[in-house]
């Protein structure tokens, strides 16, 4: 339709902005494309998130629900007006300070609309309480903080102070704000979504609308034609239609050929001018669809149609670790205690959906979009594009959350196909609704544990089996089915050991990887058994868990010679809390009343890098002629801290401050491969590379200077100060030549954490590094409604050593914030929860008070002692809640999560 | 997202005439209508923006002591006005218990009162649905599914409707202002919605072109203001629609109830009030017993469909507990966290 588009009047952050378009456009969307203001975030266009909270006239409002013309005549104000100073200027004002110093922005995709909300708030009352936050927080969703660092960033905004500054050689355990924190709260980060050239295409996708359906295209150039658009489909890819993180399994077509096996698979893609594709039905896209029997049972899907022809019984792999004799074991046991436990596909429900543009350089094609793997996205992309490796860049944006799902390619190579096929920058952005639908879930499991333990509570014997529902295609079901075998123990002795897996295919959501990779799940069924064990020892679930903790220089389930163990270290640290609560808890039920409290405790471990299998970092740095120092830290920071964390290990391997560094982000063109940000690696194994990159760039520095161990080194324009006892040294930076890297002195180190590989029966050396946890969740149980509200959360870590505690502390409260979704309220269902108000993820107000402690206990081989923390912050707190959930209740919840349906009918079954 | 025309009347007669055409749709705060509009569930013609029709934006005291609502009102400038909040505590505690802060801002009571249904496969258009276009199926027959209606469905729709401001209305005996091209009339809030019947397209008894300009709330409505909740059962503590809810209010005199009014939210295709309940609360003692009488009563008739069966003694639960917690008496002060079941577990132990 044409029509002439008015004029809108409107005030933004103080300025007269008149525009042209649409009244009834979003006004989200006219501050971003129309006005450029991309630090405003989408996260779902429905009031869900509140990542596009703005202020009209003072009140904070979602942006993604509000007409462009309602907007007419107030006063808008985003986060790009926070740090403009009355004079026109621009500086941090104090709350943007508070969110730096407390940690509180992680992959910082929500911090604007946290900021504006908290802005309104802190208009209202200087120094707000934590409930006050709470509350006016409660509209924006957090999925990497927990909330805890924001509520307290939001009521210290009035006590302006400044963060550390550590000098030389002390950056390692200094609580140091994130390096890369300044564009996460001024609004100027870049992710996904938010750069384009003038005048790129747009992408978009046709998805399939059933789980399993076979189809054909109608005349797509007739289509297309009068719309102005161009149709892409599989007959457009010139390389090899598939794709997948382990290559041997790659079997995940970038665009479905002549048949979709899950629902919201991509088709086809649409491409055409902004404008025309802002107004464009898909609705009549000319396919006609024959649904398919679709398979959805997992246990059932052996003997069900094969979902891909490559794999008739539909099995993608079977893992395996065998010790010992566990039916002998079991046999031999005082006591045996049976466990079973299912769960649901969980979403990672990160709040930036996935989002980039491609764009050619000469022959190369460039991809700037948010993932968690650079290197391997350009080899997927290159496969399926039909490109040679060399031939792709892939620059990864802000990540706006990834926790698994960004290791998999998703737009890549539809935004790269269109760009070759165009000539022209091409850019996409994923509905919510596109993200939930097409990209990888959590597997949901079904599980059944047998434990035995002898007579004074020693475990004598485990059996476990495990079904994972890996939906349509492999994605990281393998490492999954592997993983899990080799964790499901527990971080306990176990003698006689059998534990099997199996990855069916079903025509369910794609199950990838998520934070834990099935290891979460194991631990469900794991430690509701040794609830039971302790119960029928008659003993204190804690001391039966101590008792059976591995101890330092004992063997693994896999036969490994375990060292820097510190589960030990963990549940003594939690022992003090236990009895005071043990206490109030008998107190508080003693009372009467229809709340139960109760109290729970589980334990983690978690081995750091690739299952037995190589997974290297290099790490370059170099000084240039005039005296700079440049890292390229390879390791992509989706929030967890790589920019930060990396940057201090190497600080102080070399002798210089922190602050001397520049850094060189991820690039396939500028950073050599530091491997994927997952299975909680990058502080060990980039670390690692790291460190020894810092040690032999100040070997270097050391030997041309011929000064001692303990030398200082100083940058200084041109010129380098090396001073020891003996006096100072000089090296005079223009006098050297520059390599081929443009450096005058340069160091590349890599590391590949020593394993060895596993034998039929899982016995070796998995990995090189595992780190402990172990948390304690005190409830409370409506025994009358079913609802369950988490109280507190003591949480117990051993990183081997603290790298830097503010990020630490963040892991573990937004890691815990992910296993309470995961205990009580995160399903997904295809079809009926595909947003984020069907789909619920917690709020401000489920977040309990977080009790902290970190532990080192010095890994061997972790880069100064430390371990990994990302993925291990997850594990103990599901079943941690529902030991605390049966102790408060009785009720013995086995499918998660534990809603109020759920709880009801096992508290009825336990006949309370 | 279609192509439509966009108009901002100024006044009511322009909007009646502008609205009356076929494929119109009135436009208020939005919060409901563009989300509907971009999952194509609405493919509205014309847009009739009514938010600069003059007056519709604030409420006035009565002289006899009701409150006329004009339906532009802010769903948080409601609940936050102190005098309202404290003459009818339940319908603040509901409104604040909707929602987030960021949408109440925007959200008008009368786009809360006319709110589509929260069913998934309303809100998408590959999924056949009657109540979306009429006659051609309903996919949530048959799906084990807990939000499902328990109270007045059908063969053809067992949606709920999602608000809770109108539960709390439903109670309070609300009247609902109505302006359209044959005038002015006024619909008791309990007649406004309707069931689903054979034909769950149409929802509400305005006809084509008419338009809430206002909600009463009667006087004798504040008359329960010592004794009022609304509690609301949610899958995560906050920023949820209700699973079950219900506003409990209570007239007690000499430790007997005068006058009870009980209705729930999440249970059927509209507000529901429990006249039953009510009539056997009146003269009892305010006892458990007696609210869980009641309460069991109003789900009496109720029938369950697959995988929602628990929700009619869940219901029965919340009606008991709302009025056990009206019985106690209104709290002098908002909670921090309104209509939560989580009530005595501080947020943060
Ligand atoms: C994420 C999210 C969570 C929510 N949670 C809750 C919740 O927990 N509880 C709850 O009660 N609600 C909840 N809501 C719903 C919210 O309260 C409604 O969206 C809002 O009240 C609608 O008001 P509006 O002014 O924005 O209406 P609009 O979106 O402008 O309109 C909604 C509908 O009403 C019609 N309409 C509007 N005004 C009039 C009028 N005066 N006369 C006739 N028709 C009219 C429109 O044509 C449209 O069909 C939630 C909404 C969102 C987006
Ligand atoms: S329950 Fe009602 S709203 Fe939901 S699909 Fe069926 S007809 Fe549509
Ligand atoms: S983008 Fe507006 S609320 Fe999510
Ligand atoms: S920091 Fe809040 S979503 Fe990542």
């Amino acid at each position: 339709m044409n029509r002439a588009v008015p004029m809108i009047r409107l005030t933004v952050n103080g300025a007269a902005r008149p525009v042209a378009a649409d009244p009834a456009r979003r006004l989200s969307d006219v501050l971003r494309e129309d006005l450029g203001l991309t630090g405003t975030k989408v996260g779902c266009d429905a009031g869900d998130c509140g990542a596009c909270t703005v202020l009209i006239d003072g009140a904070p409002v979602c942006a993604c629900l509000t007409p462009a013309a309602q907007a007419e005549g107030c006063e808008i104000r985003t986060v790009e007006g926070l740090s403009q100073t009355a004079e026109g200027g621009a500086a941090l004002g104090a709350l943007q300070r508070a969110f730096l110093r407390h940690g509180a922005a992680q992959c910082g995709i929500c911090t604007p609309g946290m900021l504006m909300a908290a802005t309104a708030l802190l208009k209202e009352v200087a120094t707000p309480t934590e409930d006050q936050a709470r509350a006016a927080l409660g509209g924006v969703l957090c999925r990497c903080t927990g909330y805890g660092r924001i509520i307290a960033a939001v009521c210290d905004a009035g006590r302006d102070m400044v963060g550390p500054a550590p000098s030389a050689g002390a950056a390692v355990g200094a609580a140091l704000e994130r390096l890369d924190g300044l564009p996460k709260v001024d609004g100027t980060e870049a992710f996904g979504a938010d750069l384009w050239p003038a005048g790129a295409l747009v992408v978009r996708a046709v998805r399939a609308p059933h789980p399993a359906a076979r189809f054909v295209f109608g005349d797509l150039i007739d289509w297309a034609g009068p719309r102005q658009v161009r149709v892409f489909t599989a007959a457009d890819i010139a390389g090899e239609n598939r794709f997948g993180v382990i290559p041997p399994f790659a079997d995940q077509p970038a665009l479905a050929e002549g048949e979709a096996r899950l629902r919201g698979e991509a088709i086809a893609i649409v491409v055409g001018e902004a404008e025309v594709m802002a107004t464009l039905d898909l609705d009549d896209f000319p396919v006609i669809w024959e649904p398919l029997d679709p398979v959805t049972d997992p246990e059932a899907a052996a003997g069900a149609r094969a979902v891909l022809a490559a794999r008739p019984d539909n099995v993608l792999t079977r893992g395996r670790v065998v010790q010992g004799d566990a039916a002998v074991g079991l046999a031999g046991a005082a006591h045996v205690a049976e466990a079973t436990a299912r769960t649901s596909f969980v979403e990672h429900a990160y709040i930036e959906p996935e989002a980039g543009l491609a764009w050619l350089e000469g022959d190369v094609l460039a991809i700037r979009a948010c993932t968690q793997a650079p290197v391997m996205d350009r080899d997927d992309v290159a496969r399926v594009l039909g490109l040679a490796p060399g031939k792709v860049r892939i620059i990864p944006s802000a990540v706006g959350g990834g926790f698994g799902s960004k290791l998999d390619v998703s737009l890549q190579p539809l935004i790269g196909l269109a760009a070759l096929k165009t000539g022209r920058p091409c850019r996409m952005v994923y509905s919510r609704t596109e993200s939930m639908q097409s990209t990888t879930k959590r597997h949901p499991a079904r599980m059944r544990a047998r434990i035995g333990a002898d007579a004074s509570g020693r475990i004598c014997g485990m059996d476990f089996e495990g079904t994972f529902d890996t939906g349509a295609y492999a994605s990281w079901g393998p490492t999954v089915a592997n993983r899990v075998p080799v964790h499901a123990s527990g971080p306990y002795r176990t003698p006689n050991y059998r534990a099997e897996t199996v990855a069916m295919h079903t025509n369910n959501p794609v199950a990838g990887a998520f934070r834990g990779f099935g290891v979460p799940q194991a631990a469900v069924v794991q430690e509701a058994a040794y609830d039971d064990l302790a119960q029928a020892l008659g003993m204190d679930r804690l001391a039966f868990r101590r008792l059976n903790a591995l101890a330092e220089g004992e063997r693994s389930v896999c036969g490994q010679e375990m060292r820097g163990v510190g589960i030990g270290a963990c549940l003594d640290a939690l022992t003090p809390r236990w009895e005071a609560a043990l206490a109030e808890v008998a107190e508080f039920n003693a009372a009467g009343g229809t709340v139960k409290r109760g109290i729970g405790v589980a334990s983690c471990w978690y081995g750091c890098g690739n299952t037995a299998l190589p997974n290297p970092s290099t790490v370059r740095a170099g000084i240039t002629r005039d005296g700079r120092l440049v890292l390229h830290q390879g390791a992509t920071d989706i929030g967890q801290g790589s920019n930060t964390v990396i940057p201090q290990i190497f600080a102080d391997a070399l002798g210089v401050a922190v602050a001397e560094i520049a850094l060189v982000g991820p690039d396939t063109f500028l950073t050599p491969d530091c491997g994927k940000t997952s299975a909680s690696r990058q502080t060990v194994v980039t670390g690692n590379a790291a460190l020894r990159a810092g040690w032999a760039l100040r070997a270097q520095i050391l030997a041309r200077t011929n000064r001692g161990d303990d030398a200082r080194i100083t940058l200084a324009p041109g010129k380098l100060l090396v001073a020891d006892r003996t006096g100072t040294a000089e090296i005079a930076l223009a006098d050297l030549a520059a390599g081929a890297q443009g450096y005058v002195l340069m160091a590349e180190e890599s590391y590949d954490p020593p394993t060895e590989p596993l034998d039929e029966n899982g016995q070796g050396v998995p990995y090189a590094v595992y780190g402990y946890g172990a948390h304690l969740a005190e409830v409370a149980v409506d025994m009358m409604l079913g609802t369950v509200k988490v109280g507190r959360i003591t949480a117990a870590h051993d990183l081997g050593r603290v790298v830097n505690p503010l990020l630490a502390l963040g892991q573990i409260e937004g890691g815990i914030a992910q296993g309470l979704g995961m205990a009580l309220m995160e399903e997904y269902v295809p079809g009926r929860t595909e947003n984020l108000h069907d789909y619920l993820i917690p709020t401000t107000g489920d977040m309990p008070r977080i009790d902290p402690i970190l532990i080192e206990v010095p890994d061997p081989k972790g880069p100064l002692g430390a371990k990994g923390l990302g993925e291990h912050v997850l594990i103990p707190t599901a079943p941690a809640i529902l030991s605390a959930i049966r102790h408060a209740s009785g009720a013995r919840v086995t499918h998660l999560p534990a809603l109020p349906h759920r709880v009801l009918r096992a508290i009825r079954e336990a006949g309370r | 997202m279609k192509s439509f025309d966009y108009l901002r009347p100024e006044t009511l007669a322009d909007a009646i005439a502008a609205g009356g055409a076929p494929g119109a749709a009135y436009l208020a705060g939005g919060t409901n209508l563009v989300d509907l509009m971009k999952t194509g569930a609405a493919v509205p013609d014309r847009i009739v923006d009514i938010t600069r029709l003059p007056g519709l934006d604030r409420w006035e005291w009565l002289d006899d002591g009701g409150l006329r609502i004009g339906a532009l009102v802010r769903n948080s400038d409601l609940a936050h006005d102190v005098d309202v909040a404290q003459t009818f505590p339940a319908m603040a505690e509901a409104l604040l218990s909707g929602a987030s802060g960021q949408l109440r801002n925007a959200a008008t009571v009368g786009g809360n009162l006319m709110q589509a249904t929260r069913c998934p496969f309303f809100a998408d258009p590959t999924s056949s649905c009657n109540r979306r276009e009429a006659g051609s199926g309903c996919a949530a027959q048959g799906l084990s599914a807990r939000a499902f209606a328990v109270l007045g469905a059908s063969e053809a729709c067992i949606a709920t409707h999602p608000s809770d401001f109108c539960v709390a209305l439903a109670a309070l005996g609300a009247m609902v202002e109505v302006a359209g091209p044959d005038g002015t009339r006024a619909v008791a809030l309990t007649d406004f919605h309707r069931l689903p019947g054979a034909a769950p397209q149409t929802t509400t008894v305005l006809k084509p072109g008419e338009l809430v300009t206002a909600i009463t709330l009667p006087a004798a409505a504040a008359g329960f203001r010592r004794h009022a909740r609304y509690l609301k059962l949610r899958d995560r503590t906050s920023f949820a629609f209700a699973l079950v809810s219900a506003a409990a209010m209570l007239r007690i005199e000499d430790g007997i109830i005068a006058e009870a009014r009980l209705a729930f939210g999440g249970v059927a295709a509209k507000p529901w009030r429990a006249l039953d309940a009510e009539a056997a609360l009146k003269g009892a003692r305010p006892d458990a017993d007696a609210f869980a009488t009641a309460a069991a009563r109003a789900l009496e008739g109720a029938a369950a469909t697959a995988g929602n069966g628990f929700k009619i003694p869940l219901a029965a639960r919340i009606g008991a507990r709302a009025l056990t917690l009206a019985a106690a008496g209104t709290p002098a002060e908002m909670p921090v966290l309104p209509g939560s079941v989580h009530l005595g577990e501080p947020a943060h132990a």
